[in-house]
């Protein structure tokens, strides 16, 4: 009985040469390597995604219970009120959103090109000198890092506490206050690294005898840029674009502490229409907006360059 | 001895990875019985509620005194405690102590057809009875339904504004410090702050314009109107704001960095200053009528052990641990007999409250309409 038991047991075991043959099918070993980050995905990514989407289609009860039918009452929340359609919260915190994202892409563009073209052009010990000066201080928490931007900006903050104290200006300056321009700063400060590494790579693949034909044929430091440079570029530029705006767009933190309340983000308003108020679909819908125009984002994206190219390589 | 079978290395082998397996099972089943059965183990309390009900004191005290074991989660917000609970986190915590205006919002809230929160043990919460007799009379007024109560009150506090005597000069407390550009003679523009909350800064709007009946029922029922009239001075006043201050302890902060000078604020930050030696502070109570709250401990109707949470809440009103609770926090407890174990400047400061002076706040409530408020503030926020 023992060894009867044994012997089917055994023959259930597969040889090494079985098991070889058995991963060896392409649809096996596709299931096994990409089968984990699938299920990853399905359930940390689309489901949600698909959960959100439903919710913003139904109502929240008077017992803050989600009620399970179709509904487009949260859409037409989110433009409810009176005067003009660009008046309304909603309108007005998204446009805002997209604006400071805008704004803090193309800051970290021109701030982080040069230095990327620099470091491309001279590598060795100076890259690496830069690039762990740059990344620094991203070692510490963002909160913290944050904070640090608080404590710079406002009246009595050290931007304008020095500009008093050297006799620079009479009063503080009002630009160096709480508001978009230090949630910009901020913002600007939080995802410079993306955009680095991205143009980094960009440039680092540049085939610079392209560059030097360029210049050898008469063209001038701004037309080799914008024919040659830029152009070759164009995937690093993008995928750190990407890298930016969609944080950006959604920041909460940043507008938190350097906004001081005076500006409502759409991240802002989602939360506090949740906190107060329990509407989930609210804020599913307002969400659903944030969501369209990155995967609109990504499809334009996607249009100019392959996802390879988004690799910056 | 080589010639025994049961010598051999493999049996012996054998013998020992059996005699793990046993061990292991057994230890295993003994901890399953442990968890599955409970019977003698003490039960563990999980609390949401602000940071200083975690202090080491009271909870070691309580936990003695209830025989449970307190799992303290600290939150910043009374609206972060109803909308977690609300997203299912009621299954996970026996008690939360919101801003009482969330409590009714909490006794609205059904889940899968049940309340979310239950009903007060009356029984285990026997210094109900010792309260101030206005708290025990908001109680019932605003946590009252089909005869049931569905919260304990625990600390106390009012919002006026404070501002620093060294730039601000004395006058008459008004909202009209925060609103009217001419009301004190001083130049505020830019140097005022607001709370960062639809409820704390439309209500002291309000009571600026002289809408204090709104605040009499129930509920606050502003009209259309009226909330019109509230988000045009907030949006009046916002070019004269530093901003709206999130929580508390920015405040203190922001106040000594001098990055304002006025502002709507609560009574035990400028309790706190004080303690820490800072005597430039005033506190204003606003003739219109100050805002009062109190945080209010609920339980979830999830709870397996209410009774045993009811009982740790009426630890948290006790004499002893409500005066460790108000000196942590430099706000009041709803006990009176406090008093008794506070030093007579802790007193002064914050123990002892004339209660004539209580019968005149207006208490947190809910909101009549509130997706009007929020909408309002929005629009303020945005503008």
């Amino acid at each position: 009985m023992g060894d009867s038991s044994s012997a089917t047991f055994r023959d259930r075991l597969l040889s090494r040469e079985e098991v070889i043959a058995w991963f060896d099918s392409r649809r096996r070993s596709l299931g096994i390597t990409a089968g984990p980050a699938l299920v990853w995905l399905v359930l940390l990514l689309a489901a949600p995604l698909t959960f959100m989407v439903s919710v913003s289609f139904v109502n929240v009860n008077e017992s803050y219970q989600i009620v399970w039918q179709p509904t487009l009452a949260n859409y037409e929340a989110l433009f409810a009120g009176g005067g003009p359609l660009f008046q309304r919260a909603f309108v007005q915190s998204l446009v805002l959103s997209y604006a400071i994202a805008a704004v803090t892409t193309i800051l970290c563009l021109v701030l982080a090109f040069p230095l990327a073209y620099l470091l491309a052009r001279k590598g060795g010990r100076t890259f690496k000198v830069v690039i762990f000066l740059v990344l620094l201080p991203f070692f510490t928490m963002y909160l913290v890092r944050a904070y640090s931007w608080y404590l710079m900006f406002g009246p009595s903050g050290v931007i304008n506490a020095t500009l008093l104290k050297f006799g620079i200006v009479n009063e503080p300056l009002a630009m160096f206050s709480y508001g978009v321009t230090a949630i910009i700063v901020g913002l600007t400060h939080a995802y410079f690294p993306y955009m680095l590494l991205s143009l980094y790579a960009s440039l680092d693949g540049l085939d610079y005898s392209l560059v030097e034909a360029s210049r050898d044929l008469g063209a001038s430091r701004t037309e080799t840029l914008r024919d040659v440079i830029l152009p070759l570029t164009l995937p690093g530029i993008i995928s750190g674009s990407l890298f930016v705006f969609v944080p950006s767009l959604g920041a909460f933190v940043t507008p938190r502490f350097l906004g001081q309340g005076k500006v409502l983000m759409i991240g802002q308003l989602i939360k506090d229409r949740i906190g107060s108020l329990y509407a989930v679909g609210y804020g599913s819908a307002a969400s659903m907006f944030i969501v369209v125009s990155i995967v609109i984002a990504f499809a334009v994206a996607f249009r100019y360059v392959s996802i390879e190219d988004l690799g910056g390589i | 001895m080589s010639g025994n079978p049961s010598d051999s290395p493999r049996t012996k082998s054998h013998q020992s990875r059996r005699a793990f397996l046993a061990a292991t099972g057994a230890a295993g089943l003994t901890a399953a019985a442990g968890c599955i059965g409970g019977g003698g183990s003490t039960p563990t309390i999980n609390i949401l509620t602000w940071e200083e009900y975690a202090n080491e004191d009271i909870k070691s005290r309580i936990e003695e005194e209830v025989g449970v074991t307190l799992e303290i989660t600290k939150s910043t917000s009374s609206s972060n405690m109803f909308s977690s609970w609300n997203a299912g986190q009621y299954q996970q915590y026996d008690i939360a102590i919101p801003n009482n205006n969330y409590v009714p919002k909490m006794m609205d809230t059904e889940k899968d057809g049940e309340p979310m929160i239950a009903p007060v043990d009356e029984e285990a919460v026997s210094n109900f009875d010792a309260m101030y007799d206005v708290f025990q009379g908001f109680a019932d007024s605003q946590f009252t339904a089909n005869g049931n109560r569905y919260g304990v009150p625990i600390r106390f506090g009012w919002y006026g504004y404070s501002y620093d005597s060294r730039s601000v000069p004395d006058h008459e407390d008004s909202y009209k410090a925060l609103f009217d550009e001419n009301y004190v003679d001083a130049d505020l523009s830019g140097k005022i702050v607001m709370y960062d909350n639809h409820f704390k800064a439309m209500s002291a709007a309000a009571l600026y314009l002289g809408h204090g009946d709104a605040f009499e029922g129930s509920r606050v029922t502003l009209s259309q109107d009226q909330i019109d009239e509230v988000k045009q001075t907030l949006i009046d006043q916002k070019p004269n704001l530093q901003g709206y201050i999130a929580a508390d302890p920015t405040y203190i902060k922001s106040l000594k960095q001098g990055n304002f000078v006025i502002g709507q604020s609560g009574r035990n930050e400028i309790v706190e200053m004080w303690s820490n030696d800072n005597d430039w502070p005033s506190m204003a109570t606003p003739k219109e009528g100050s805002l009062a709250w109190f945080e209010s401990a609920v339980v979830s109707s999830a709870s397996e052990n209410k009774t045993k949470s009811w009982e740790v809440i009426n630890e948290y009103i006790s004499a002893k641990n409500g005066a460790t609770l108000a000196k942590t926090g430099f706000s009041p407890s709803v006990n009176p007999n406090t008093q008794e174990q506070l030093t007579d400047e802790q007193n002064e400061m914050y123990g002892a409250v004339d209660p004539s002076r209580l019968e005149q706040m207006i208490p947190f409530k809910a909101v009549e309409n509130e997706d009007a408020w929020i909408t309002a503030w929005e629009e303020v926020k945005s503008a």
